[in-house]
Order: C-alpha cells, then structure tokens, then sequence
C-alpha cells in the first residue's frame, strides 16, 4: 500500500540545516498494523507528516496505492488525503467550536456526502466508539479519554484505508490507553492499515511490526509475534 | 457545508465577543458613514429629476468676458432672451422665466413677509409640478391670479378651501388684491425650484416691462426639441443676441465703457443643482457645491477604511488562536478555496451584523446629520432600487476588503506546522504595523485640522471688525415710509435704553465711477444717514461725517474709506470729486472713514463710498441699546415699529449674531471635520486596543519569564507600549506635513487667517500620543502585574 525509497526531509533556518529524513526507504502492506519508535527528533513525526501528505519530502519516491504521490501539489494531495487517510494526534486536535457530532462530521463535509447520510454514519460512528451520549456537548468538556474517541471517530467516519496515529495514547492515563489501543486493534482487524508513532513499547506490542529510525534512518525493524 | 461555516463563524463570534464587538462597532459607524454619503450623494444627483421633460430642459447662462480675458459666469438672464431666442430659433419649443420676489401679505389684520415667484403662464406645461386644485393651463394666466404652494395655502387659509379667495399683497405701497387660482403639492424636496407662491409674470412686466437685454436678474429655461445640437442652437443664440442687442452694445459701450462681451450658453437643466460655474440662483433653491460630497465622501471613506483596517489587523493578529482549528480542516480534508471561502463567509456575516447595525445608525443620525450637511435626507422619498443596490455594493465591498487579505493568510498555514504549534505570528508584521500607522496617520491628520480649523473660527468669530456690533438691533426695513424714519427715531429716543438709531439702504451694491478726470474705479456703495458711522463707532479720520445740518451733504457729499483714497491714488483726498459719469452727477469727498470690515471676513474691505442721498431707500434701522434691561427694550422697539408701520411685518436680529451667521460654513465645516475625527480616532484606538490585548497575550510566556528574572512592572509596560507608541510617532510625522498642505490650501481662501503654528503639530501629536498610550498601557498594565506562574503554567 505504501512503499517509500530514499525518502530525504530537511529542515532549514537561516544558519542552520536539519536533516530530518535521510534516504528513508519502508514499505507497509495493506491490512498491516505498523509501529514507529525512536528517540524525540528521530523523524518520526515527519515521516508520518509526509505519509499523511501534509507535508512533502524534499527527495526520494512515496508511492501511495501505486500511485507516486511526492511531487502532487496541495489540491491533489488534499483530496487523496480526504478519501484514503485517517488521522489521529496525541493532542486530539478537535475544534473547540463544533461540537463531538461536528468534528466527526466534519470529513465527510468535506468529501461531500449528502446530509442525510452523514447524520446515518456518524451516529453509526459514535454509537460504535460508545460517545453517543456525548454528540451535543464541546470537546472542553469531555475528558481526554472520551476526547481521543472522538479524534477516532472522525479519523474512522470516512472509512479510509489508511489511519496514521501520532503518539494516541500520550495525553491518556494507562485505563483510557488501553481502551484506545483497543479500538485501533479493532479497526485493523476489519481492514485498516494502521500506522503509529509512539514512545510506549507497551502500546507497541499491540502492532504487527515495529520500524526503530535514528537520526532519519531505519535502524532495526521488530516483527511481533 | 455553509451551515457548518455559518456555525462556526456564529460560535467564533460569540466566544470572542471582545473582538467582535470592536469590529462590529467599528465596521457598522464605517458603513453608516458611507451609507449616510450615499444618501447625501443619492439626494445631490436626484435633483430635479422628476421633471417629465428634464432632459429637455435647458437653464440659459451668460458669461462676460472682459478685455483683460476675466470671464464672470451668471446663471441669471434678463427678460430680452426669453421670447427673442423662442421666436428666432427653431430648436427652442418654449420657454419659462422664473424671477424671485419678495411681498408683505396681509390676511385679515395680520401682516406676513412671503417669498414668491414670478413665472411665465405656461410654468405647469415645463415644469412638473401636480396641482392639488386649479388647472395647470390656466393657473396663471389672469395678471391678478396667485397661486398656492398646499403648506402656504394652509398658513393664510387654515383648513378653508382656498382656491378663488383673495390675498392681499403690498405693490408700490398699496395693498392689491389677487386671487388664488390654484394649489400645488408641496415642492418635492429636491427640486431646485421650491414653490411657496407664484404670480404671473406678465404682473411684474406692468410693473415694470425690462427691455434691456444687459440686465440680469431672472432664470430662463427652455425646451428643445429632441435631439438638436446644442452646440448650434447656442452659436444661433449669439447670433440673435448680437443682432437684437446690437443697439443696447453699442450705447452701454458709449454711456458706461462697457468692454465684455457677451455670449449665452445652455446648462441641461440636470446639472444646475451641483454646478459651481452656474449656481441655482435668484429664487432657485439648494445650490451645492461638489466640495461638500468630496470632502464628505472622503471623510466617510476614511472611516471605513480603518474599521476595515482594525477587521484585517485583528483576524490576523488572532490567527494564531485558530491555527489549529484551520490545521485540523486540511488535515480531515479541506481544501484551501473551501477554507477561504469559509473565512471570506465570516467577514460576510460579520460584516452583515454591522451593515444592519449600521442602518440603524444612519436612522439615528440623519437628524444630525442634515444639520451638519444642510439637508432634510429622509429614506422616504430617496429609498429606490439604486440606493438599495448601491447599499448592498457597499456591504460587499466592505465584506472583501476587510475579509480577503486575512482569509488568504489564514487558509495558507501549513497543517503541520498549526498542528504541531510552531505556527508563528507571520514575520515581522510590517502589513498590519504599515496599516496601523495608516490608521493614525489618517486621525492624525484630521485632528490637525480639526485644531487648525478651530484656531481659524475662533480668530474670525474675535477679529477686530473695525465697529462696534454689540448690542446693536437691526431691523427689516425694506418698504416702510421713509418719510417717518425721523420720527421713529425721535419715538425711541425716548427710551433712555435706547443710545442710537440710524439706517442704511440694505443688501451690497458695487457702482463704478471716474476719478481725477477719467480714472475709472470700481467700489462698493452705501447710503447710510448721519447717525450710521457713530452708531457703528467707526471712526472718520479726516475732514468730516454727514450733519444733518449742512442741507448740501445729501445731494452732493460723499464720504470714502482708505481703501477708496488708497485705490484712487489720492494724497489729499478731502475735496476731491467722484464722477458718475452715466448719470453726470458729481460729488464731493468731505470725509475718509476708516476701513472697517463691512463684509465677511472671507473677503477683503473693498473700496466703498457712502452717501446720503434722499432717492434711495432704506433697507435696515439699526438700534444701538443698553446692556441692561433688553428683553423690556425690545419690547419698546417692536410696539413703536408696529404703531409707526402698521403693514410692515416686524423683524429683527442682532447685528453681531448676523456677523456670526456669515460663518455658518465655517461652522459647519467645523463640525464636520470635528466627527470625522473623533470617529477616525475612536476607531483606530478600539482598534489599537484589540492589537495590544493580542500582543500582550502572545508574550505571556516573555513577559512571566522576564519577571521571574526580575524585570519591574514599569520596565513591561514600557515595554510592551513602546512597539505601538513608536508607530503613533511616524503617523504623527508622516499627518504632519499632509495635514500642513491641505490646512495651508484650505487657509488660502481666508485674506484673514491664522498661521499654522507648529504648536498645533505638537499638540495633535501629544493629544494622539496620549489617546494611544491610555489605550495601550492598559493592557500593557493588566499583563505586567499577573502572576508570572500562571503564564509559565499555561505554557
């Protein structure tokens, strides 16, 4: 599903030039369930930016569904983006503004389902993350456990093929982590390739493999067993 | 997807209602202004439009030009042109004359001053102007007919039906009777021909049959036929001018040294209401000047400018906060054009709040308003499918211009950086800091002018005038008895509150005559009595005033003032003669009377000469009083007018009230100029505020740190005020000499004027500077004395 060669990211500031990606080459298979780990300042939150296309690398190939995606420009990239991916962020990143059934409507908004419909999958959505009697309220008012399902369901609410979760577990004490590893596990034994970047061995070992990158490169790849 | 914006755009509102509200009021006063000027404007090019004929309508004009190439523009004609340009030339269908009159009216024992027309009897099939009762045809064809406007016919009948009653108005001293013939609706309000009354002009022709084609006292419109060349029709105008006239040329060339020569134009009748050259004039109504839109255009673009400008500064300096909310729509998939077009949406609805706001406002001001522009503007008769347009192009404007910019910064932040917060508050601002200083610079500019243009009133409201105007009572006087004046004097003189009493002939009149053999000068005249200079208190500096005594004053002395002898060339100017050679009538020169300033102080005293000559007659009493006890002398004054002159109505006005009224435009200016800058102050400081409450959130974490190590509470609030004030500073250098130019330019038309001081720069600076600095050091206060904890905290 996704095969990156020689992948390069740099980072420049006036004095200085970060390498963030060095000639990165991975692939991931459709269905697979794919751990990123390493350091702080690894690459890891780059390589899931530039998996996501919300950013592009300054070299190498990503071919996306065997399609080569790292030249597309931004229109391009957000409408791939908006079909296939899920995101999913330590920091939930809902809108303050919307309320839970907004936030996770808020995909299929944008990839244009009629109103009818959104209504029919984002209840079907909530009713699954068990956040339905929540619907109404704002995000400030749920509890970070109950804010990442919300970030979940609206990651999953447009069915995508992909879910690229960073560090999900992070702001969640070990209970609400558990749950939400679960509900990832779940996804990806119905079909969704699932690609995460953590610090947490523990929420590790609820993937199939795990890729280990230092300074921008792969140093030890682990299949779980 | 719309409700979702609209959702969001409602909820982001109402979460920071600080920002909204500085917004909404700021863009609603902004749109209310421009509202207003669109009414004003809407008002000025509707003028006289409702006529059916109007694009047939001519106005005939006269220019004279002189043989030194000086061309005096005169939107008045004389009665000649009328009949003779009709019969001569065929693209001429008609013509109307229209001469202004003024009539005492007496109804029953009451006695009324009443403003009126004259006007050709087929004024109805020219003009459209509907009749309540009377037939338009016939309205004026009988020489004793009158005709009503509804309002007047109300003030002389009441409720009475007033067609075939009789008024009795005051011709040649008698009192005659005319009968209404008809009524017509009220004049619509923006018709430059206002009916009160009309008579016929064949009246005034048997008063008074004008053969002279070079006087020029009435308006003369005609209809052309569709489609003729204007252009030709006035090279035939000069033609039958020039042959008509030729004999009336000849002998003024003669007789009076006349050198211009005359030409005749044709002014569309569309264009009289707004033209400087050609004024409406001589009983048209409502003359305007296009510097009055301009500048009020200008003022009411001003504001809107920097409410748009606080819109741009505000979202983009709060972008910031909603960093991550736009981070999240690309990332779940939106595009950019979805994302501007949802931040060009919030502008609209922002924008909607104001423009509905805003008409508010502008009901709520038009009363001010029409004041401040010497208008009665009213919704009721302008509200039409233009103005509705053009208030909707004003909304939409409005909405891009303060929603564009920021909607293309805020949907071009990358998602990654938003998301991760390592979004920045964009570079070094030098947009929104530029706009601030606009918006200063613009305040600043108006203060400046509103100082200057204080400084100049109150310098022409306490000018020396070179007379005494205090206490001094004038009285109407145009038509009394001249012959009781003396015992009306005698009368009151009687009244120990009563110092003075004396009279002149009334309005400005300008003759020409030869000095020192054929020199020919040009001067102002005025007949006055003896009592006039000493009344006035001004003084005669050589030979001597007018003495009743001397029966030669009347008939062959004249006194001049310095600006006559200056002119003149004379070194001893007692003695000399002045000849008025056209009527070969000379006079004598017994006295130089000091210059005063007779005339507005918006013109130089010009070269005047007095006399005390029986023929003419009075126009004003004048009646010096006593400070004390006024209100009782008055009353003295009134009963002794009316027992003397019984069918004169009464009317009064102090003469320094009268002086003050002269600067009524000033006035008004004054106050224009006055709200635009207290707005564009007001506007910009709400503004400001919005900026600095931002910035002194963006720098909690500074701030808290830099206590923490030690850093005082003044040294923050100076620091955090210095940014904005530095800004203030160039607004104040970059007004400065914008604002010298236009005050040098607007000072330009006073001979009398100021001197733009630099304290009046100083004083604009310090006064913003200090506006700026309350604004800003209050939050620079409030975030200077929180707890660093809680900031270091939060972080």
């Amino acid at each position: 599903m996704i095969k990156i060669t020689d992948l390069e990211k740099f980072y420049r500031t006036e004095e200085v030039e970060t390498i963030a990606l060095n000639k990165l080459s991975i692939e991931v298979k459709r269905g697979e369930f794919v751990a990123i780990m390493g350091p702080s300042g690894c690459g890891k939150s780059t390589l899931l930016n530039i998996l996501g296309m919300l950013d592009d690398p300054d070299g190498g190939s990503y071919v996306f569904n065997g399609v080569e995606v790292a030249h597309f420009n931004e229109r391009k990239r957000a409408d791939l983006r908006k079909h296939n991916i899920g995101f999913v962020f330590q920091s939930f990143n809902l809108i303050d503004e919307l309320t839970v059934f907004e936030n996770v409507e808020l995909p299929l908004i944008y990839t244009g389902v009629p109103s009818s419909e959104r209504v029919k999958r984002v209840e079907e959505v909530l009713d699954k993350m068990q956040i339905m009697h929540s619907r109404n309220h704002y995000p400030q008012h749920l509890s970070g456990g109950q804010q990442q399902r919300v970030a979940i369901a609206r990651a999953v609410v447009n069915k995508p093929k992909l879910i690229l979760a960073d560090e999900p577990t992070g702001n969640l004490d070990s209970s609400n982590g558990n749950d939400v590893m679960e509900l990832l596990t779940d996804l990806n034994e119905h079909g969704t390739t699932i690609i995460m970047v953590t610090h947490s061995e523990h929420d590790a070992r609820y993937s199939h493999r795990i890729i280990r990158l230092l300074d921008g490169q792969t140093v030890m790849e682990n299949i779980m067993i | 997807m719309i409700r979702n914006y609209i959702k969001t755009a409602f909820r982001n509102l109402w979460r920071n209602k600080a920002f909204s509200v500085i917004n909404i009021v700021g863009l609603s006063v902004g749109l209310a202004c421009c509202m207003l000027i669109f009414l004003y404007t809407m008002d000025e090019v509707s003028y006289d439009r409702f006529h059916e004929k109007k694009e047939s309508i001519y106005h005939l004009t006269a220019d004279m030009k002189g043989p030194d190439g000086h061309v005096n523009k005169s939107s008045s004609t004389g009665m000649m042109p009328g009949p003779a340009f009709k019969q001569q030339i065929p693209e001429i269908t008609d013509f109307v004359r229209v001469q202004s009159a003024d009539f005492t009216v007496k109804r029953g024992n009451e006695v009324f001053d009443q403003d009126a027309l004259y006007a050709d009897d087929n004024f109805f099939s020219v003009f459209s102007f509907p009749l309540i009762q009377g037939n338009p045809r016939t309205a004026l064809k009988d020489m004793r007919s009158i005709v009503l406007s509804e309002e007047v016919a109300e003030k002389y009948f009441g409720k009475q039906d007033p067609v075939g009653k009789v008024l009795e108005l005051k011709v040649n001293d008698k009192f005659q009777p005319f009968t209404v013939s008809a009524v017509t609706k009220k004049s619509p309000q923006n018709s430059s021909i206002k009916i009160k009354m009309l008579l016929p002009m064949k009246f005034n022709q048997s008063l008074n049959n004008d053969t002279q084609w070079l006087n020029f006292f009435l308006n003369t419109f005609f209809t052309v036929k569709p489609g003729a060349d204007i252009k030709a029709v006035e090279a035939k105008l000069a033609n039958v001018f020039n042959h008509q006239a030729a004999d009336q040329i000849k002998e003024a060339a003669d007789k009076y040294g006349l050198k211009d020569k005359i030409s005749y134009g044709l002014q569309p009748l569309l264009q009289m209401h707004t033209s400087t050259d050609y004024p409406a004039d001589n009983g048209l109504t409502d003359a305007s000047s296009p510097i009055y839109t301009y500048i009020l255009t200008g003022i009411a673009l001003f504001i809107l400018l920097i409410a748009c400008i606080n819109f741009i500064n505000l979202t983009v300096a709060r972008s910031l906060k909603r960093a991550k909310e736009i981070g999240i729509r690309k990332v779940v998939g939106g595009q950019r054009r979805q994302l501007i077009a949802q931040f060009l949406g919030e502008s609209l609805i922002l924008s909607f709040i104001a423009f509905v706001l805003g008409i508010v406002l502008v009901q709520l001001a038009l009363p001010f308003f029409n004041t401040l522009a010497n208008k009665s503007l009213a919704f009721s008769y302008l509200l039409s499918v233009k103005l509705v347009a053009g208030y909707v192009m004003i909304f939409l404007v409005t909405s891009l211009l303060a929603g564009f910019y920021p909607a293309l910064v805020l949907s071009g932040f990358n998602p990654v950086q938003s998301l991760y917060n390592r979004q920045q508050y964009a570079g070094k601002n030098y947009l929104s800091k530029g706009l601030v200083v606009l918006q200063f610079t613009l305040a600043t500019f108006l203060i400046i002018s509103t100082i200057t243009i204080y400084s100049q009133f109150n310098y022409l409201m306490h000018f020396d005038l070179g007379y005494n105007d205090k206490n001094v009572v004038s009285i109407a006087a145009f038509g009394i008895d001249k012959q009781k004046l003396p015992l009306f004097k005698t009368e009151l003189l009687k009244d120990p509150s009563i110092k003075n009493v004396s009279a002149d002939q009334g309005g400005r009149w300008g003759t020409l005559a030869h000095v020192n053999n054929a020199q020919q000068i040009q001067f102002d005249m005025k007949h006055i009595d003896q009592d006039y200079l000493s009344l006035f208190e001004v003084p005669v500096v050589k030979g001597r005033n007018f003495s009743k005594d001397m029966v030669s004053d009347s008939a062959r002395s004249v006194l001049v003032n310095e600006s006559f002898v200056k002119q003149a060339g004379w070194k001893n100017p007692v003695g000399q003669v002045v000849d008025f050679f056209y009527n070969k009538k000379k006079y004598t020169v017994i006295g130089i009377v000091k210059d005063y300033h007779f005339l507005s102080l918006t013109e130089k005293t010009p070269p005047q000469l007095y006399s005390m000559n029986p023929q003419y007659p009075y126009g004003n009493i004048f009646i010096k009083i006593k400070d004390s006890n006024k209100a009782e002398t008055l009353n003295h004054i009134e009963k002794t007018f009316k027992s003397l002159f019984p069918y004169k109505p009464y009317q009064y006005t102090f003469k320094d009230a009268q002086n003050a009224q002269q600067y009524d435009k000033e006035s008004k200016w004054k106050q224009i100029v006055t709200f635009g800058a207290l707005l564009t102050i007001f506007i910009s400081c709400i503004g400001l505020f919005g900026l600095a409450t931002l910035s002194s959130e963006r720098r909690k974490k500074e701030i808290g740190i830099r206590k923490v190590l030690g850093a005082s509470v003044e040294g923050i609030v100076r620091k955090l005020s210095a940014d904005f004030l530095k800004l203030v500073v160039l607004s104040a250098v970059i007004a400065a000499p914008a604002a010298w130019w236009a005050m040098h330019k607007w000072l330009e038309n006073y001979p009398y004027r100021i001197g733009i001081n630099v304290w009046i720069f100083l004083f604009a600076a310090v006064l913003v500077l200090f506006i700026a600095l309350a604004t800003v050091s209050f939050q620079a206060i409030k975030a200077a004395i929180s707890n660093p904890v809680n900031s270091l905290r939060s972080e």
